[in-house]
């Protein structure tokens, strides 16, 4: 058997596959010469027809993810300004296919060169238009390949995924790869595991590679215990996701990820594992009952193991220890408690970074007992994510030179100060953003929310509130990052069509309110709007 | 927004683009479609380049890079120039949002 080789990229899009290694060649640019002009240019006419044409049947078969990228193609091919420019070509003695693929590979190069993420995602969409014309021009079709196998290569076109058949299984490695990409965004879309960036490799021509997708992990010929341990979590991803269909959709059959909060691991007693998307926020800080608990790492990781193996294959995500403001440090006099405007969150964390560091390792082992997510509280700045990051970076060296397994879990960040909330788009280091409404209202209002005396404030306030979320959900969309919600708002009926009309789609509450949430938002489009009755 | 007077039946409008993904793929579809409903001549120039390309092209629009930040000159020429200008500058104003803008005759 060949030997084991493990590579290491960043996971777009979730799941875990195992199969064959399809390993993509370059498109083959086969040129005919040129004969005369008004042939060639008949020629072009008739491939781009054609290419429509099959663009068209494609999206009769695909859902409605893949009509925009559809639609973008159909929509440059019938453009008259792309005729005119390889018309131009051909009346000068090029052929159809070389002034086809010359003209379409000169426009692409001014994507490629761009230091914009999004532009750069548009390489592959314009590669696919020029493979399909010159598909449809030298008379051979798109190469497909085996159901069930892992496509491997440096790119894969939007069409050539939508025309696969993934119902077999299968998964996409990519040297390169963007996250922006249309095939990352249909890849989540339809669950295919997809890892991108692993560099170039002589990847093996065949043989059996498995893929994690959560981990961002490759392996090509992985040996039997290797695959033993991946077949486990893959039935068990299975497991989780056929009988997932109590899954929450909207009255217009959109489907909304329902998660819970959880303050302490007994509370999941009387849960429902299968009903819910996971745990979208556990509060760490509950855990902690005095001095000595902030520094037992053992302990620590404990709990979170527990949390782990209740969820299996389901995301957990811990919030890192929010004290300060209406939660003192224990053991310390609560009269001196910092205000909610001080030292709290992750603000405090970073004034005691020994606190940190031994939260950092418990989460740091625990990441390998499941699906671990971290999330920062109060986070203000950048910088307070980044500091942060190196301290979770710096730990896991130091626990890898003691020889103690750990992973390097996705950390993302609480959006709960205004500031934060209206500088999204500099958070890009963060995997993802959850709302804490209770603070976002608080600071947003000036009105502390344990003052009754100003609680009305945050009743008539709420739709300030709703407008930073919209905004911020923009930016998030924008950014492709995953949001969420797990404050009180989330848990509150009456808040549901404000909120999905935000664009939220992934909301987290206690445990108490998921049926009174699921059947709301079954009452409700996507929109926000109320399903007409029937 | 800086309008010529209507005798000339020429206008133009210039927008900031604070959409995150500026006139990419969905948003250049959306965008050249409105365009190209309206019968009068439509072009956009890209932060002052001076150069004015046809709007009713996904192609040119594509091609113009657009991001968000960028500012936007669009300028429409013939009949039914002043409704154009005011359709397209209210879809990059609310963010390629389809749902919010309609054609001229919707």
């Amino acid at each position: 058997m060949a030997e084991m080789l493990r590579l290491q990229g960043f996971a777009t899009s979730p799941g875990m596959a195992f199969g064959q290694v399809h390993l993509a060649g370059e498109v083959e640019e086969a040129f005919t010469p040129a004969s005369d002009c008004s042939s060639e240019h008949a020629l072009l006419a008739k491939a781009i027809k054609d290419a429509v044409n099959a663009l068209r049947r494609l999206a009769e078969m695909s859902g409605p993810e893949s009509a925009d990228i559809i639609d973008f193609q159909v929509e440059m091919l019938l453009d008259p300004e792309i005729t005119e420019i390889i018309g131009e070509r051909i009346d000068r003695g090029e052929g159809a296919a070389f002034a086809w693929v010359a003209a379409l590979d000169e426009y692409i190069a001014g994507f490629a060169e761009s230091d914009d993420e999004h532009l750069r995602a548009r390489v592959s969409d314009i590669n696919d238009i020029k493979n399909r014309v010159l598909a449809a021009m030298t008379g051979k079709p798109m190469a497909d390949f085996p159901r069930g196998a892992v496509f491997v290569g440096k790119d894969i076109e939007p069409s050539r995924f939508l025309a696969h058949d993934w119902s077999a299984g299968g998964a996409i490695v990519l040297f390169k790869g963007s996250p922006a990409s249309h095939v990352s965004m249909l890849a989540r879309a339809k669950s295919v595991p997809m890892v991108i960036g692993t560099g170039p490799f002589t990847a093996p021509q065949e043989g059996r590679v498995l893929v994690d997708g959560d981990a961002g992990e490759v392996v090509f010929h992985p040996t039997d215990a290797e695959i033993r341990r991946a077949g486990g979590r893959i039935a068990a991803r299975r497991r989780s996701t056929a009988k997932g269909n109590k899954a929450c959709l909207t009255a217009d059959g959109v489907p909304i990820s329902l998660s819970i909060n959880v303050n302490d691991p007994t509370e999941l007693a009387g849960v429902d594992r299968e009903a819910i998307a996971g745990i979208g926020l556990f509060r760490s800080e509950f855990l902690i009952a005095s001095d000595a608990d902030l520094v037992n790492e053992d302990r620590q990781y404990e709990r979170y193991c527990q949390l782990l193996d209740w969820a299996g294959p389901k995301p957990v995500t811990i919030r890192l220890l929010d004290l300060g403001g209406d939660k003192p440090l224990p053991g310390h006099d609560a009269s001196k408690a910092a205000s909610f405007l001080g030292l709290r969150g992750i603000r405090l964390l970073l004034a005691r970074e020994e606190i940190l560091r031994v939260q950092a390792r418990a989460l740091l082992r625990a990441a390998r007992r499941g699906n671990l997510k971290v999330m920062l509280p109060m986070v203000t700045l950048p910088a307070e994510l980044a500091q942060t990051m190196q301290i979770f970076t710096e730990e896991a060296v130091l626990l890898h030179q003691r020889h103690i397994a750990s992973h390097v879990p996705a950390i993302g960040m609480m959006v709960e100060v205004p500031a934060a909330a209206l500088m999204l788009d500099t958070f890009n280091e963060a995997a993802f953003f959850s709302f804490g409404t209770n603070d976002l209202t608080q600071y947003l209002t000036a009105a502390a929310r344990d003052d009754a005396a100003v609680a009305s404030i945050h009743v008539y306030a709420a739709s300030a509130v709703l407008r930073l979320m919209e905004q911020a959900c923009g930016i998030a969309a924008a950014m492709e990052k995953p949001v969420s919600i797990c404050g009180d708002m989330a848990g509150e009926p009456a808040f549901m069509p404000a909120l999905l009309r935000c664009g939220l789609r992934h909301f987290s509450v206690a445990p108490t309110r998921l049926e009174a949430i699921r059947s709301k938002i079954a009452k409700l489009n996507a929109d926000g709007t109320m399903a007409a009755e029937r | 927004m800086r309008e010529t007077p209507k005798v000339t039946a020429q206008w133009q409008t210039e927008i900031e683009v604070r959409h995150g993904i500026g006139l990419h793929a969905r948003p250049s579809v959306i965008f050249t479609r409105l365009a190209k409903s309206f019968p009068c001549t439509i072009e956009i120039e890209v932060n002052g380049s001076s150069i004015w390309l046809n709007g009713k092209s996904i192609v040119k629009v594509m091609g113009a890079k657009i991001r968000k930040g960028s500012l936007l000159k669009i300028r429409a020429d013939g009949i039914l120039a002043a409704e154009a200008i005011a359709a397209l500058r209210e879809l990059v104003e609310h963010n390629f949002d389809e749902g919010k803008i309609h054609g001229r005759n919707a």
